[in-house]
């Protein structure tokens, strides 16, 4: 799989080039701005990128704009958005229309390198992968009359994986339960909130992350 | 002066009764008497009145310009020469009177204009004459051109006309800009100027064509130039009328009413008169909110007058530049001004401070949230960035690693510490500046916010573009310390945060359906966000009636 990097400070870039290198990615572009990541994207649509969020000249939002930019020009190319701060409010920017090949973390996740590298993998395949926090905040978030109250705890917990973006396979890794029982975990929490069944893996994590919004 | 006056004018009734080039020579005779007398008596007046300006003396010129092209009516061909010189001359020294009112000196265009106007009337009229024009009295005909004159002599009378009518623009376009309707006398005036300039220039058109009316209108254009200095005198004499009314102001200001300006503005019958203050500590003219105001220049539209005491300036009265025509009347006011002005001059001294206050108050904040802004970048590009280096470091090492549990488990320990730092420093960062909020703006950011608030919020953000920054940090910590508030006062209530732009105003409100009855002076929170929200020139609100909920409400400018 070819892998696109940009990120300003030096250290961070070699550690992530290495960290993906090592784990068998082609590191086609290591870049130090958004300029450059979208110059080096065009130039050899890599499977993914994996951008930092703030970067030069203004340290702002470049590098978000950058992956708004990449992903209406090159639908093809999975983006993982990387940031020191995860916002709720700005995941329903990324995620705005589609979860298909976007992924949002904190920064702090590539120390666990073997998570980090099956979310790069999953969003170069077209998956989602958003930042566990960020589901946790929307999930515990006050509400009038908690649709989640009628979860058991275990249905709390699918629910919370799925929307982080992983299958049911990685669900039933975690769990250690079975793909069947997550399957049939699913169809219950779309039943009881009444979501709409749709069909890919990253489909739901759209329609969950909407219906957690509201 | 008066004598040679009065010697012009008998020269002028002289030369009328021995002339026989005009017509009706006792009509004509009486008219040019009747200009020179009004213009140089009424030059008199003013230069006596107002020796420092100079526009008495222009009056007194324009007199006995009129009596030098009176020669033209010589028998003596010198003497003629002479009078046909300054034939065209005095029309240009109507013009130049005209456009110098008040003050006797001319700027921008109308120099321009009078400067062309003499360069024409001067130096064409001779050119004419050296080529033979005007007869055979002409002394200074040097060529036997008489066809080249005419044609000469025809350019010169439509360029003037063209000057003259410039100068009816110039005076229009005064009058507009003028905004206020001009003082009546002053206006009669300068009414009389354009009409004896539009006069002069339907003359010189019709000299032009040898018009059958030209006599009559030769008569009625001498007629009206005439009316100019007779309007002028009726508007000094109405200066002396207007001092009538000092003591009405006099009596108006013992009663010490908050504002001077009205009592002022009657007295002067000028309703654009404004008072200012001088404020030496501050080094400037303050109006009576205490804002700083500038003297009009040399060159405004408006005119002051400085009220001293014990030779220091304390005030200044900003007024239409016609008052300038009534120095008596301005010293006068100003005088009684001067007795009463200490309390407005106090107030405005008070106003100025507050608004210094007000201004400092405003960058001492501005200071502090750009030093947390930079604090907090430090933070992320330094700390933070290298905390995320090494936890990297750490991951790829323990992927490195074989089976030794040991190091594994010393390895995760290195992690977990390195994790629990900079969640610690992430929360620090955050509190130091809302990074979000100048990446992606108060709608992104709130809806964060709203994620993570310890109560149900309904949010709405109405705004098209980003605000200016210091406005948006000021919304968005209305926000969440009112969310906070909410949370810690309210448990179980929900909130609705709406923000919305209304015109150049940004309004934020949060409220809730709790049981109110929030102290509102109490909370150093509420202080805090009044002080932000004040320092940027708004307003905090805040309603807590029991048993209604509460709402906070901050209205910012940001035009």
């Amino acid at each position: 799989m070819r892998v696109a990097i940009a990120e300003d400070s030096v250290l961070l870039r070699e550690g992530l080039a290495r960290l993906l290198g090592d784990a068998g990615f082609d590191v086609v572009a290591r870049c130090a701005d958004a300029g450059e990541l979208l110059r080096a994207t065009a130039a050899l649509e890599p499977d993914v990128v994996v951008v930092d969020i703030r970067m030069p000249p203004t340290h702002t939002d470049e590098g978000l704009r950058a992956a708004v930019d990449i992903r209406a020009a090159h639908p093809a190319v999975g983006v993982l958005v990387l940031s020191q701060y995860v916002e709720p409010g700005l995941a329903m920017t990324l995620f705005a229309d589609s979860a298909d090949g976007v992924g949002y973390l904190l920064k702090d996740r590539i120390s666990d390198v073997a998570e980090f590298v099956a979310a790069v993998r999953r969003v170069a395949g077209g998956g989602a992968a958003v930042d566990p926090q960020i589901v946790s905040a929307l999930v515990s978030r006050r509400r009038a009359d908690d649709p989640l109250a009628v979860l058991t705890p275990r249905e709390r917990e699918v629910l919370e994986l799925m929307a982080t973006g992983h299958s049911n396979q990685g669900i039933a890794d975690r769990l250690f339960i079975t793909v069947r029982a997550v399957e049939k975990y699913v169809s219950s929490i779309f039943g009881k909130l009444g979501i709409p069944a749709t069909g890919g893996e990253s489909r739901r994590v759209l329609a969950v992350l909407l219906f957690l919004r509201n | 002066m008066a004598a040679a006056a009065l010697a012009a004018a008998a020269m002028s009734i002289a030369l009328a009764g021995t002339t026989d080039r005009v017509a009706q020579p006792a009509v004509q005779a009486a008219l040019f008497v009747w200009i020179m007398l009004w213009y140089v008596f009424s030059g008199l007046l003013a230069w006596w009145r107002r020796p420092d300006s100079g526009f008495g003396r222009l009056l007194v010129l324009v007199g006995f310009g009129a009596g030098l092209s009176n020669l033209a009516w010589s028998g003596n061909p010198l003497l003629f020469t002479v009078g046909q010189a300054a034939d065209l001359l005095v029309v240009v020294l109507f013009l130049h009177v005209f456009l110098a009112f008040p003050t006797g000196r001319l700027t921008g265009v109308s120099r321009r204009l009078v400067g062309a106007g003499y360069l024409v009337s001067v130096g064409l009229q001779l050119v004419v004459m050296l080529l033979g024009g005007f007869g055979p009295d002409n002394v200074l005909a040097v060529l036997d051109a008489p066809r080249a004159a005419t044609v000469l002599h025809a350019v010169e009378l439509v360029t003037l006309s063209g000057l003259v009518l410039a100068g009816v623009a110039v005076l229009a376009v005064r009058r507009r800009a003028a905004g206020l309707p001009l003082r009546r006398s002053a206006s009669l005036l300068v009414d009389s100027f354009a009409l004896g300039l539009v006069s002069l220039a339907v003359l010189m058109l019709m000299g032009l064509f040898a018009g059958a009316g030209f006599p009559v209108v030769q008569r009625v254009t001498l007629a009206v130039l005439g009316l100019a200095p007779v309007a002028f005198v009726l508007g000094l004499l109405g200066a002396r009328l207007a001092q009538t009314s000092i003591g009405d102001l006099v009596k108006e200001l013992r009663a010490a009413p908050a504002d001077l300006t009205p009592a002022l503005a009657r007295a002067l019958r000028d309703p654009s008169v404004t008072l200012l203050y001088w404020l030496p500590q501050y080094d400037s003219w303050v109006d009576r909110d205490g804002a700083p105001a500038e003297l009009p220049g040399p060159a405004a539209r408006r005119a002051a007058t400085i009220i001293r005491r014990d030779g220091e300036p304390v005030a200044a009265l900003v007024h239409h530049p016609a008052l300038t025509e009534e120095p008596d009347l301005l010293d006068a006011v100003a005088a009684a001004a001067e007795m009463v002005l200490d309390n407005g001059r106090l107030r405005a001294e008070l106003q100025a401070s507050l608004a210094e206050v007000r201004g400092s108050r405003a960058r001492v904040l501005e200071a502090g949230r750009r030093e947390r802004r930079r604090l907090e970048r430090d933070l992320h590009d330094g700390a933070q960035q290298r905390l995320v280096g090494l936890s990297l470091r750490l991951g790829l090492l323990e992927s490195q690693l074989g089976a030794d549990q040991a190091a594994r488990q010393a390895i995760a320990e290195a992690k977990q510490e390195v994790a629990t730092s900079l969640t610690e420093l992430r929360d620090i960062a955050r509190g130091l500046y809302p990074a979000v909020l100048s990446g992606h703006g108060l709608a992104v950011a709130l809806e964060s916010v709203a994620a993570q608030a310890p109560v149900p919020v309904r949010l709405t953000v109405d705004l098209r573009d980003r605000l200016p920054e210091p406005i948006e940090v000021a919304a968005y910590y209305v926000v969440c310390e009112s969310l906070t508030n909410v949370g810690r006062h309210a448990a179980g209530a929900g909130a609705t945060v709406h923000i919305e732009r209304a015109g150049d105003t940004v309004v934020v409100e949060v409220a809730d359906d709790g049981p109110g009855g929030a102290d509102t002076a109490r909370g150093s929170g509420l202080r805090g966000l009044a002080d932000r929200v004040e320092a940027l020139g708004g307003t905090l609100r805040v309603w807590s009636p029991a048993g209604g909920g509460t709402r906070v409400r901050a209205e910012l400018p940001c035009g």
